[in-house]
């Protein structure tokens, strides 16, 4: 793959991985970014944290549909991707292949909210050869290891910090160029008409620095959301969480790798949906992460890993797990918090004796 | 018949007699007293030569420009041996002054090489220990002032005139009796404001910021050098004016009359998002002040 600049990787990267099969799309994580870090004047339609409903939404509008029509039809052999990715399909005179972006795209966050795919029960208005399924997947920026707003700035004004990998647009250098915004793969970058600049997800790194998770993270109800550190394939721990998700397990899958961008934030994919669709959007590791996602109720550390998933506002960059227990570790691998690995079950019976009612029980 | 046309061609040729086209250089014509530095309209104009640069695509580095914007720009200066002042003249359809995602604004730039003399730097943009300056003039600066002197509204009530969000934290009650509390609520959640970016935070209401560059990708602000110019649209075309005191300052060059210069030119058109090194430019366009 080519890159503009030579790699250079942070001392330690900001990973995450989002449980796509517990998303109920409530969008706390969405509000939780908006009124920690978006609500001046020229951010009203950006959302630096969006769930959308998957096949038919997208914010930006059509940003996966876009940026792949562009690409055209690419090649894997096995498990290797031996297409192109954005930075070889540049086209002449430019660094990224990007898209375009007018700002009506960000005026309809919910464009094809809830909407399947497949039939209704008395029979759909238009026959498809899709199963019906629909899923929400949730979006931050991918804090990249080959950011492409990164390489598009023609004055570096964006860059990753090395202590965490975190990327970051230098608001007192920025000149408002919008390359970054049509650079990036994901539509992660935005454009402030107030202020002339482009901003994005800043991955709330100054709760990172205080060893705490992000916003979007802390106030997920449906927990489907961890973040940590990611190493590189070669330099794996075992007791990392998101390395275990990630490298041990291969059950949590980067979104649309093809990009060539090694997007940070990795998706537990939904298992209800077809593998056809899934190979596009989370490549070829796809059909074994969904059968480790189907067994991790026979499995104590998976099942101990998720129970972990938004139990505490501090990072976990290790964990073990002792007896039915599931144990977050910090750096110095001291205990940050325990959590049971099996809930205690209370079967209640329908009627209720003393009120003479029936209860209907709804979970 | 033939003679009586003649005549009459020759009498409408003298009607429309045109500025005096110089396609060598630029010369800058003396004039004593005050200059139009911001009136590219005024009748001082009317007697100044003219020289057609031609504008070539930005196509040394990336981004380039793949699709040519305009191709010509004709070029008026005056001076009275303390400031120079340009009028620069180019079509463009539609006039773009907020920027927002897929357009940009309007601008224009002269650019003047550090050191005059013949030994010229690179004309996109200079190269390292030879440098350039640019005076720069977006039409978003312009508009914002002439806003803000009119009582209208800010960019985005102007881009969105029927939005009605429903609330912002600066607006919250409690700090509604606190002007400086709701200033920096405000200034909180404009990051590049509190950054205090030079292209939002200016020093003056002047639309034109000048800058220094030695090569691609460095572009600064050049301190508090001085300046001056307005645009005007109408019909599909811009006229904007720009104008430097002839008084170098710190490292820059002195323009003295008599002696050959050079400058170089770039447009922007923000209806095809020509934002920085997406533009159309010149190459280095001899100069001349003249004495009389």
């Amino acid at each position: 793959m080519s890159y503009w600049y030579s790699e250079n990787r942070p001392q330690r990267q900001f990973g995450a991985v989002f449980d796509t099969n517990k998303c109920i799309e409530c969008q706390t994580c969405t509000l939780a970014c908006k009124t920690t870090w978006t609500t001046g004047r020229g951010q009203e339609f950006m959302l630096w944290n969006n769930v959308e409903t998957k096949p038919y939404g997208s914010y930006p509008l059509a940003w996966d549909l876009q940026v792949l029509s562009k690409l055209g039809p690419q090649t894997w052999e096995g498990d290797t991707y031996t297409g192109q990715t954005v930075f070889e399909a540049a086209p002449a005179g430019l660094r990224v292949l990007g898209s375009e972006r007018q700002s009506i795209d960000y005026n309809y966050p919910n464009v094809g909210e809830d909407e399947i795919l497949g039939k209704v029960d008395r029979g759909g208005s238009l026959s498809l050869p899709q199963e019906m399924w629909m899923f929400y997947l949730a979006r931050i920026c991918n804090h990249c290891t080959y950011p492409a707003c990164l390489e598009s700035c023609p004055r570096s004004s964006i860059y990753k910090r090395p202590e965490d990998g975190i990327v970051v647009i230098d608001q007192g250098r920025c000149r408002g160029y919008q390359e970054c915004v049509k650079a990036c793969p994901y539509g992660k970058v935005y454009f402030n008409p107030s202020t002339g600049t482009s901003e994005k997800c800043i991955a709330c790194f100054p709760k990172i620095e205080q060893g705490l998770q992000p916003q979007c993270f802390v106030n997920c109800i449906g927990k489907i959301r961890l973040q940590g550190w990611v190493s590189t394939p070669d330099k794996v721990k075992e007791d990392n969480p998101i390395d275990y998700l990630v490298h041990v397990r291969k059950m949590a899958l980067p979104l649309y790798p093809q990009f060539g961008l090694e997007p940070n934030v990795y998706y537990v994919p939904p298992v209800h949906v077809p593998d056809q669709f899934l190979f596009q959007m989370f490549g070829p590791g796809v059909t074994k992460a969904k059968e480790a996602y189907l067994n991790a109720k026979e499995d104590k550390t998976l099942k101990g890993l998720f129970a972990l998933f938004g139990c505490t506002e501090r990072t976990i960059p290790y964990f073990k797990i002792v007896g039915d227990y599931a144990v977050a570790l910090d750096d110095d691998r001291r205990e940050i918090v325990r959590v049971p690995i099996y809930e205690p079950v209370v079967v209640r019976k329908a009627q209720d004796r003393i009120y003479q009612i029936m209860r209907s029980n709804t979970t | 018949m033939k003679t009586i046309l003649m005549i009459l061609l020759l009498v409408l040729m003298a009607g429309c007699r045109g500025p005096i086209i110089d396609t060598q250089q630029v010369p800058a014509k003396y004039v004593a007293g005050a200059l139009p530095t911001e009136d590219p309209a005024s009748g001082m104009w009317d007697d100044a030569p003219e020289h057609p640069a031609k504008m070539m695509v930005q196509d040394v580095t990336e981004p380039k420009l793949i699709e040519p914007g305009v191709s010509l720009l004709k070029v008026r200066a005056l001076h009275n041996k303390d400031w120079v002042v340009f009028r620069l003249e180019w079509d463009d359809p539609t006039q773009d002054l907020i920027p927002k995602s897929g357009s940009s604004s309007d601008a224009v730039a002269i650019q003047f090489p550090m050191r005059q003399g013949s030994d010229v730097p690179d004309p996109a943009m200079g190269e390292q220990n030879k440098g350039v300056r640019i005076w720069f003039w977006k039409s978003v600066w312009q508009d914002d002032d002439e806003r803000k002197k009119s009582g209208k509204g800010d960019r985005i009530s102007t881009l969105y005139p029927n939005a009605a969000p429903d609330h912002y934290p600066f607006e919250a009650e409690p700090l509604k009796k606190d002007a400086k509390a709701q200033t920096e609520a405000a200034r909180r959640y404009a990051p590049a404001r509190a950054s205090g970016n030079p292209i939002l935070v200016r020093p003056n209401s002047n639309p034109v910021q000048v800058l220094m560059a030695e090569g691609f990708g460095n572009t600064t602000p050049a301190g508090s050098q001085p300046s001056a110019g307005r645009g005007v649209w109408k019909s599909g075309k811009w006229m904007t004016t720009i104008a430097r005191p002839l008084k170098g300052g710190d490292e820059l060059g002195t323009l003295e009359p008599g002696k050959r210069g050079y400058i170089a030119f770039a447009i922007w058109d923000g209806a095809k998002q020509h934002t920085g090194s997406r533009k159309m430019r010149s190459g280095w366009v001899p100069f001349i002040l003249n004495e009389q």
